[in-house]
C-alpha cells in the first residue's frame, strides 16, 4: 500500500497573500474583500513578504532545498470560488524541493512545499450556491509527500508529529481560524485515488482506511481502480467519487508575469528558523546520548523544558540533568514555565551544591522546589512532614496496597485518591503523587 | 493659445462631451479603455465588460491628478489587433476617415492627432502604441516594461504591455513621462525600476538591422531611407547590423502573448463584473460557456483557444517554454547591438494605414505580422518611440527608435531632434 499526502497549511499572516485585506476575523461572509482578492480587472497582485518568510521556514523544517530564485505560476481551472479562474501557485520553483522528514527511523520523502493562495469558499443552499470570498487570497503552503507512507495509522502518526513541528516553527495557533486540510492519495494496486480536503487527523486515518478496503475489494473481485478524485463524507464515514482526476498537463501552467522573480536565497539568508521539536529531540539524543523515549518525552512536555535540560546538561552533566529535570523540575513545570529563563542559573547552582556533597538529594529536591515555587523552605518542610504522615496513615489503613504495589504500580493510586480527598487541595497533586510513590518504594525495598 | 483656441475648442466638441471652453489652457488627457478610472466604464474594448465600473483609479490616473481626463478611447478587444477593428467601436483615421487608426490603441492616436496639447495614454502588448502613432502621424512613446505602474490596467497580455504616451509634440512626452513614471508597490514589476534620469544625452549612433526594409511597401522603404539620410546629415552615425535571432521574435511573441492572454481571459464568465445577464439556472460550466460564446469577439476566442492549446500537455514544453527561451535570444540580440549604439532604427509599420474594410477582412495571422517591427521591442521589454517620418497619398508613415532598457532619455532626445528636423503635418478635419 502506498500513501502520499498533500497538506495545505493556512499561514499565520496578518493580511492576505496578494492584497492588504485582513487574513482572518471577518464578522460575516464577504467582509474581508477588496477589488484585488475579488480579481477585479485592472488589479494586480503584490506579494506579502511575511508569507514568503514562513514558506522558507517550512521548507527548512522539511529539510528541503530552497531555490536561489523563485517565481509563481498560474494554475487554471474554472470554478466559481476561484475569482480569476487561475490560482497563483508555484510549479517549477517551489520554495522547498526534495526534502525529508523522519518519523523515528522511518524516512518520509517530501516531494515539494510550495506557496499558493486559497480560493474562496462555496456554500450550497436550497435555491443555488453562495460564494464567500473572505478566504480568497489566504496564503497557504502545500506540502506534498512522496508515497512513502505505508498505512493509514502511519499517516496519522506522521501528521501528528509534523503538525506539532509546524505549529512550533511558524507559531501557528492551534485554536484559531486557520485550517489545515489534507488531500490523501492512496493506491493498493497501481492506480491511485485522491481523497480531497479531509480535515482532522482522525478523519485522515478513517478516510484512508475506507479507501484501502474499497480498493482491495475491487482488486480481489478482478475489478480495476479508476484514477479519480473522491470526497470524504464525515457523517457516513465513506468516500464518494467526485470527478475524474485531472493530470498536471490539464492545468496549463504558465509563469505569473505580474509578480516577477524573487531572490529567495537572499531572503532565506536573513531568516532564522526555530528548531523543530522533533529535530531537537534527535539532536538531544545525539549530543547527550539520551534514549529516544526520554528525549521525546522532554521535548513533548515543552521545548522550553528541553532548553532547560540542555542548560543543565552543560553545567551538571547528562546524568544529573536527566535526574533533576525529569524529577522535581518536571513535576513543578507549570509554576516554572514562565520564569524558566531567569531561574535557570539559580536551579543549576542548587544542583552543583548537591554534586559537591553540600546537600543530599532530599534537600536538593526540596531546595529546587522552594526556589521554583517561591515557598518558604521551613513551612515547606513542615508541610512535607505533615503530608508524609497523612500518607503513611492512609497506607496503614489499607496495608494490602503495599503488596499489590509490588506487582503493579497502579495500586498506589487508591492511596493517592484517598489522600487527595482528605486534604481537599491543600497540597499540589504532584506532591501527593510523588511522596506516595517515594514512601511505597521505600516500603517494598 | 490665443488665435488657435476657437478651432481647437470646436475639435474637442466633435471629439467628446468635454467642454474645453471652460478651461484657461486647453490641456487634457485620455485613457485607452483598458485603463481604469473611477466613474468611467472600463471595457478594454470588450462587450464582455460592458457595465464594468471599477471602484479604483489606475496609478497613472492618480499621478495625472489635476489634469483633465476627458474620456476613454477605443481599442481592439483586450488589445488583440493592429487596426482597432476588433473592439466595441472603430476609430477613424484623422487623415482619412475611410482608413484605420492602427491599433490596438487606435483611439488614443486619433485623439493625440486631433487635439493640440492632448496627452493620450495607450497600452502596447505587441506594438499597439507604435502602430497607431505611425498611422495617425503622431509621436508614440512606449517606455520600458516596468517604468510606469500598470496598476489599474486590464491585462490582455501580462509580461509585456506597458502604458505609453501618444502626443503631437515632443515636449508633452518630456513633461508627462516623468510625471506618470515611478515605483508603485501595487505593481511589483514597477517597484524594481532604476530612477528615470533625463540628461538630454545627445543621439550619436544608430543601428539598422540588415534587411529590415525587405518586404515593406515602396513608400515606407523610401521614407525610411530618406529619414536615415536625414539623421546622418545631423551627424548621427548609422551602421547596418546583423540581428540573427530577430526572426524568432514574432513566432515567440505570438506564443507567449496568446498563452498569457488565454490565462487573463479565463476570468471573464458573467460573474462578479461586466455582463451578468445570463441564465442562472444553468450549471456553472454551462453558464460560463454561454457568456464566453456570446460576448467574446472572434479574435479573442481565437487567442483564447490558441493560448490554451499551447500550454496543454507536451505543448507547454515544446511551444510555451521554448518561446520563453527564444525570447532571451531576441533580447540578447538587441542588448548586444544597444551596447554599441544609442538606438536601433526600424520602420514602424510595413505600409501606410489600410482601408478599414480591408483591415476588417484581413486574416488574423496577416494582421498579426504587420506588427513585425513594432512588437519585438515590446516583447523584449525595451522602450521605443515612433515618429512620423514621411507621407504617402496624404497618409503618414512612421519610423521607430528602440533604446536600451530604462534609457527613455535618449528617446526623448531623439524626439526633440526629429521634431526640429522633420516637418510634421497636422490632420485636416473634415466634418
Amino acid at each position: 500500500m502506498k500513501i502520499g499526502l498533500e497538506i495545505h497549511v493556512q499561514l499565520p499572516t496578518k493580511t492576505k497573500m496578494f492584497c492588504s485585506c485582513p487574513a482572518v476575523g471577518a464578522a460575516g461572509p464577504n467582509e474581508h474583500i477588496c477589488p484585488g482578492c475579488m480579481g477585479m480587472p485592472g488589479t494586480r497582485p503584490a506579494l506579502n513578504r511575511a508569507a514568503v518568510d514562513i514558506g522558507i521556514k517550512l521548507a527548512r523544517l522539511l529539510n528541503c532545498s530552497i531555490p536561489d530564485v523563485m517565481w509563481f505560476n498560474r494554475k487554471i481551472y474554472f470554478y466559481p470560488d476561484l475569482c480569476r479562474h487561475y490560482q497563483i501557485t508555484q510549479y517549477e520553483t517551489p520554495v522547498g524541493l526534495k526534502g525529508e522528514y523522519y518519523l523515528g527511523k522511518k524516512r518520509i520523502g517530501i516531494t515539494r512545499a510550495h506557496l499558493e493562495e486559497d480560493p474562496g469558499s462555496m456554500e450550497r443552499s436550497g435555491d443555488g450556491s453562495l460564494v464567500d470570498y473572505n478566504r480568497s487570497g489566504m496564503p497557504l503552503v502545500e506540502i506534498v509527500t512522496d508515497p512513502d507512507i505505508s498505512s493509514p495509522a502511519e499517516a496519522r502518526e506522521f501528521l501528528t508529529f509534523l503538525l506539532k513541528d509546524i505549529r512550533h516553527v511558524i507559531d501557528l495557533p492551534s485554536d484559531g481560524e486557520r485550517s489545515i486540510r489534507v488531500d490523501c492519495n492512496i493506491s493498493v494496486g497501481t492506480e491511485r485515488c485522491e481523497v480531497k480536503n479531509v480535515t482532522g487527523l482522525k478523519n485522515v486515518e478513517r478516510a484512508l482506511t475506507y479507501e484501502a478496503v474499497r480498493q482491495t475489494k475491487i482488486l480481489r473481485s478482478g475489478g480495476r481502480i479508476v484514477r479519480e478524485t473522491r470526497h470524504y463524507d464525515e457523517e457516513r464515514k465513506v468516500t464518494t467519487a467526485a470527478r475524474k482526476k485531472e493530470y498536471e498537463g490539464d492545468y496549463a501552467y504558465i509563469g505569473e508575469p505580474n509578480l516577477g522573480s524573487i531572490n529567495v536565497r537572499r531572503i532565506a539568508d536573513r531568516i532564522e528558523t526555530k528548531e523543530s521539536p522533533l529535530s531537537m529531540a534527535m539532536r538531544l539524543q545525539k549530543e547527550f546520548g539520551l534514549e529516544e523515549k526520554a528525549a521525546k518525552q522532554i521535548v513533548n512536555t515543552s521545548v522550553k523544558l528541553a532548553e532547560l535540560f540542555e542548560h543543565f546538561a552543560r553545567k551538571t552533566g547528562k546524568e544529573n540533568a536527566l535526574k533533576w529535570i525529569s524529577g522535581p523540575i518536571s513535576s513543578n513545570w507549570r509554576s516554572l514555565e514562565k520564569d524558566a529563563d531567569t531561574k535557570k542559573d539559580g536551579l543549576t547552582d542548587i544542583v552543583v551544591r548537591f554534586m559537591n556533597g553540600e546537600i543530599n538529594d532530599v534537600e536538593c529536591s526540596m531546595l529546587l522546589k522552594a526556589y521554583i515555587t517561591g515557598e518558604d523552605l521551613r513551612s515547606m518542610e513542615k508541610n512535607n512532614a505533615d503530608l508524609d504522615a497523612l500518607i503513611r496513615k492512609a497506607i496503614a489503613g489499607n496495608p494490602s496496597v503495599v503488596d499489590d504495589y509490588r506487582g503493579n504500580e497502579k495500586a498506589g493510586n487508591s492511596i493517592i485518591g484517598t489522600v487527595m480527598k482528605e486534604t481537599r487541595g491543600a497540597y499540589p497533586s504532584s506532591d501527593i503523587v510523588e511522596t506516595t510513590k517515594k514512601i511505597l518504594d521505600e516500603m517494598i525495598r | 493659445m490665443s488665435s488657435g483656441r476657437e478651432p481647437l475648442i470646436e475639435r474637442y466638441r466633435m471629439f467628446s462631451e468635454f467642454d474645453a471652453s471652460t478651461l484657461d489652457e486647453v490641456l487634457t488627457y485620455s485613457l485607452s479603455d483598458d485603463i481604469t478610472a473611477r466613474g468611467f466604464q472600463a471595457t478594454a474594448g470588450s462587450e464582455m465588460l460592458k457595465g464594468y465600473r471599477p471602484l479604483f483609479d489606475a496609478a497613472v490616473v492618480s499621478k495625472m491628478n489635476g489634469n483633465h481626463l476627458i474620456g476613454k478611447t477605443n481599442m481592439d478587444e483586450f488589445g488583440f489587433g493592429m487596426f482597432s477593428v476588433t473592439g466595441t467601436g472603430i476609430p477613424r483615421n484623422p487623415f482619412d476617415p475611410e482608413r484605420s487608426c492602427g491599433g490596438s490603441s487606435g483611439g488614443a492616436a486619433c485623439a493625440a492627432a486631433l487635439l493640440e496639447g492632448h496627452v493620450a495614454l495607450g497600452t502596447s502588448g505587441g506594438g499597439s502604441i507604435t502602430s497607431p502613432a505611425a498611422f495617425c502621424g503622431v509621436l508614440g512613446l512606449t517606455p520600458t516594461h516596468g517604468r510606469i505602474s500598470r496598476y489599474g490596467q486590464i491585462d490582455g497580455v501580462s509580461s509585456m504591455g506597458p502604458i505609453g504616451i501618444l502626443a503631437s509634440k515632443s515636449d508633452l512626452l518630456r513633461k508627462y513621462l516623468p510625471l506618470i513614471s515611478g515605483k508603485d508597490d501595487r505593481d511589483p514589476v514597477s517597484a524594481a525600476q532604476p530612477e528615470l534620469r533625463i540628461g538630454n544625452r545627445k543621439l550619436k549612433t544608430a543601428a539598422v538591422p540588415k534587411g529590415i526594409t525587405d518586404n515593406v511597401s515602396d513608400s515606407v522603404r523610401s521614407a525610411f531611407e530618406d529619414s536615415v539620410e536625414l539623421l546622418k546629415s545631423m551627424s548621427v552615425s548609422v551602421e547596418i547590423v546583423d540581428m540573427p535571432h530577430l526572426k524568432y521574435a514574432m513566432p515567440a511573441h505570438y506564443v507567449v502573448s496568446v498563452t498569457e492572454a488565454a490565462t487573463n481571459l479565463v476570468q471573464y464568465c458573467g460573474m462578479r463584473c461586466g455582463r451578468q445577464d445570463g441564465d442562472l439556472s444553468l450549471p456553472f460550466n454551462d453558464y460560463f460557456v454561454s457568456f464566453r460564446s456570446k460576448y467574446f469577439g472572434t479574435e479573442t476566442k481565437l487567442r483564447s483557444i490558441m493560448g490554451t492549446y499551447m500550454t496543454m500537455g507536451d505543448n507547454r514544453r515544446n511551444m510555451y517554454l521554448r518561446s520563453l527561451g527564444a525570447r532571451n535570444l531576441v533580447i540578447n540580440d538587441h542588448k548586444r547591438v544597444l551596447g554599441e549604439h544609442d538606438v536601433i532604427l526600424t520602420p514602424s509599420m510595413p505600409f501606410i494605414s489600410p482601408k478599414i474594410d480591408d483591415a476588417v477582412r484581413m486574416r488574423s495571422a496577416d494582421s498579426y505580422m504587420t506588427g513585425r517591427f513594432a512588437a519585438p521591442p515590446v516583447f523584449c521589454g525595451l522602450p521605443c518611440l515612433s515618429v512620423p517620418c514621411g507621407y504617402s497619398d496624404g497618409m503618414p508613415i512612421g519610423m521607430q527608435f528602440i533604446s536600451d532598457h530604462w534609457d527613455e532619455d535618449i528617446l526623448l532626445s531623439a524626439a526633440d531632434l526629429w521634431e526640429k528636423a522633420f516637418d510634421m503635418k497636422t490632420a485636416e478635419v473634415r466634418s
